[in-house]
């Protein structure tokens, strides 16, 4: 899996996008494996959300190249990205709250599948409503099958944010911020079910809290002011006297 | 469990029973009643449900839905009374016709939102009630007179009964039909559009080419309402398609409730009731159709349907003590402002 001849899932050269005058990524290169767990950090202001959304297709670069899973995406949409196997979540929740439960996550998985304009109801959708129960139940949401989205507490809203990325069994999960707002149990579920993730899928994660990142990633992306300033294992990041300066606003970099 | 269903048996069986009554109302009342109420309510329901299903699966509130229904009904009436074709086919004609013109306004709209789109919606109406009334072809402003509905129609006028009935099928099948659309994988996205797109397009989804495909498929809706008006009249003009009428029919959709579709008809009714009789007691008649519209509005923002619902739904809690079944479709969100399709 760490051989050199694998080649990465995600491969981001020289990725930069400006707002106006602020640079809020500047000249990026990632290269994540298949498999990986990556965890990106940052301070606000970072860089890491923008990042994010040139990765998801979101937003589009000023400069540079993506390459997902060998080809190059740098100009496809978000739709298309997904529909190669690129999962996303959304740091403040984006749920469908006028539908059920089951239908959000019956969705998320017509979407990849196809079908998205059928007009009769057809064994297809069996397949789609089972993945959508199964799914459910791997976010611990069977209980709630019924219930509309907008009626979730927010900790369940963002259960249900992770189950609408998993549903259609991505290649590669993007996960911005999944801890935002939660309890501490409730990070702790976060936690086992992220290392619960089959190895057929890559993960790339924002976090804030340091706890869930550093446990749940192998590899560590330290941002700052939209540069790289260091990439390292976990226990690489908590001994760097930068990451330290950064977390605690001691002094920039 | 037991008191669920027969609460759901109950809920049928009166709508059962409501529609048994308004299927007898051509041998329970007048000539005049049937004719005047009954066929206005239908035809006027049927344009509003292609608004009621645009607005509340879709999220988007058109003012065009009286331009394609305009497109169909002087169409229809131009081939059957100038060219002589038959009504039938005139009608289907029409709503072709009808459906293409939805297919292009859509695409053109698809790509705005919420007071952007009922913009671009009220400017593809009046370009269309202008060139109506304008165009020699569909009598400019006099319109085109003397309409001959299909023979086994009969005579709208004298023996509006099985005018009425044939209404009433296309109403319930409209009804259906759009009811189903809401249940399968596209109607469902539509509606998932409606509450994010941003998210819908994360997930895989083309927002725009649903937005697009929603509109045309109501279009033959809000057509075939078109070509029913004509018949019901025995005639139509470009005053039929004036930015009043559009007004009308988002006033009588939301009067009814934008969040069922069975709303639009009883929006239909309660307008044409206050139409027919309301103008014999008063002069200011729009004044009071306008204080009917607020207090509805202010009571009860889910229009008269979503009144009786919250009274349906109190009254399980009453019998049961537990919670009500969910209604659905649901409120809509508020619309994000956001681009379709994610990437710029």
């Amino acid at each position: 899996m760490t051989g050199a001849a694998t080649a990465p899932v995600l491969r981001v050269r020289g990725l930069t996008r400006r707002f106006g005058g602020v640079v809020a990524v500047a000249d990026v290169d990632l290269d994540i494996a298949p498999g990986e767990r990556r965890a990106v950090l940052g301070p606000n202001g970072a860089g890491k959300s923008t990042l994010f959304n040139l990765i998801a297709g979101a937003d589009t670069p000023t400069s540079g190249s993506i390459e997902l899973f060998g080809a190059d995406v740098t100009r496809l949409g978000a739709r298309q990205r997904a529909r190669l196997g690129l999962s996303r979540t959304f740091q403040t929740s984006r749920l469908l709250t006028g539908l059920t439960v089951e239908d959000n996550l019956y969705l998320a998985a017509v979407g990849v599948s196809g079908g998205r304009l059928r007009l009769l109801r057809t064994a297809r959708d069996r397949t789609a409503r089972e993945q959508a129960r199964a799914t459910a139940e791997s976010v611990g949401m069977t209980d709630r099958l019924a219930t509309l989205a907008g009626d979730l507490s927010h900790g369940e809203q963002r259960q249900l944010e992770i189950g609408l990325a998993l549903v259609a069994e991505p290649r590669m999960l993007l996960l911005d911020e999944p801890a935002a707002g939660l309890s501490r149990s409730e990070r702790q579920l976060l936690t086992a079910l992220l290392l619960s993730l089959d190895r057929d899928v890559t993960l790339l994660l924002i976090e804030h809290d340091m706890d869930v990142a550093l446990t749940v990633a192998e590899r560590v992306t330290m941002m700052h002011d939209g540069v790289v300033i260091v990439e390292g294992t976990p226990a690489e990041i908590r001994g760097d006297q930068r990451v330290h300066d950064l977390y605690l606003g001691k002094a920039h970099v | 469990m037991t008191m669920d269903r027969m609460l759901t048996l109950g809920t049928r069986g009166a709508l059962a029973v409501v529609l048994v009554v308004v299927a007898l109302m051509p041998v329970l009342c007048t000539t005049f009643f049937t004719s005047q109420v009954g066929l206005t309510s239908l035809w006027l329901g049927l344009v509003a449900v292609s608004l009621t299903f645009l607005s509340g699966y879709g999220g988007m509130v058109s003012l065009a839905q009286t331009a394609l229904f305009g497109v169909a009904g002087l169409i229809a009436a131009r081939l059957s009374v100038e060219s002589g074709w038959d009504p039938w086919a005139a009608a289907l004609a029409g709503i072709l016709a009808a459906t293409a013109v939805g297919l292009l306004f859509g695409a053109v709209a698809s790509g705005s939102q919420g007071i952007y789109f009922l913009i671009i919606t009220l400017a593809f109406a009046q370009v269309t009630y202008f060139y109506f009334a304008a165009v020699p072809t569909f009598g400019a402003h006099e319109g085109i007179n003397g309409v001959r509905p299909p023979a086994v129609l009969g005579d709208p006028v004298q023996d509006p009964a099985r005018m009425y009935w044939f209404l009433l099928v296309v109403s319930v099948l409209a009804f259906l039909g759009l009811r189903h659309v809401s249940r399968t994988a596209f109607g469902l996205a539509l509606q998932g559009v409606r509450d994010d797109p941003v998210r819908m397009a994360a997930l895989g989804y083309n927002v725009r080419l649903h937005r697009t495909l929603g509109f045309t498929l109501a279009a033959p809706v809000a057509g075939a309402a078109g070509v029913l008006s004509a018949w019901s009249n025995t005639r139509m003009s470009a005053g039929s398609i004036s930015l009043a009428i559009a007004i009308l029919v988002l006033t009588t959709a939301v009067i009814g409730g934008l969040n069922r579709l069975e709303g639009a008809w009883v929006g239909a009714l309660i307008y044409t009731l206050c139409d027919t009789y309301l103008r014999g007691w008063t002069d200011r008649f729009t004044t009071w159709l306008g204080v009917v519209f607020l207090v509805i509005v202010l009571v009860s923002p889910g229009g008269v349907v979503g009144l009786l619902g919250s009274a349906t739904s109190w009254l399980h809690s009453r019998l049961r003590g537990g919670a009500p079944p969910p209604a659905a479709p649901s409120t809509p969100a508020p619309p994000v402002p956001v681009s379709s399709g994610g990437a710029r």
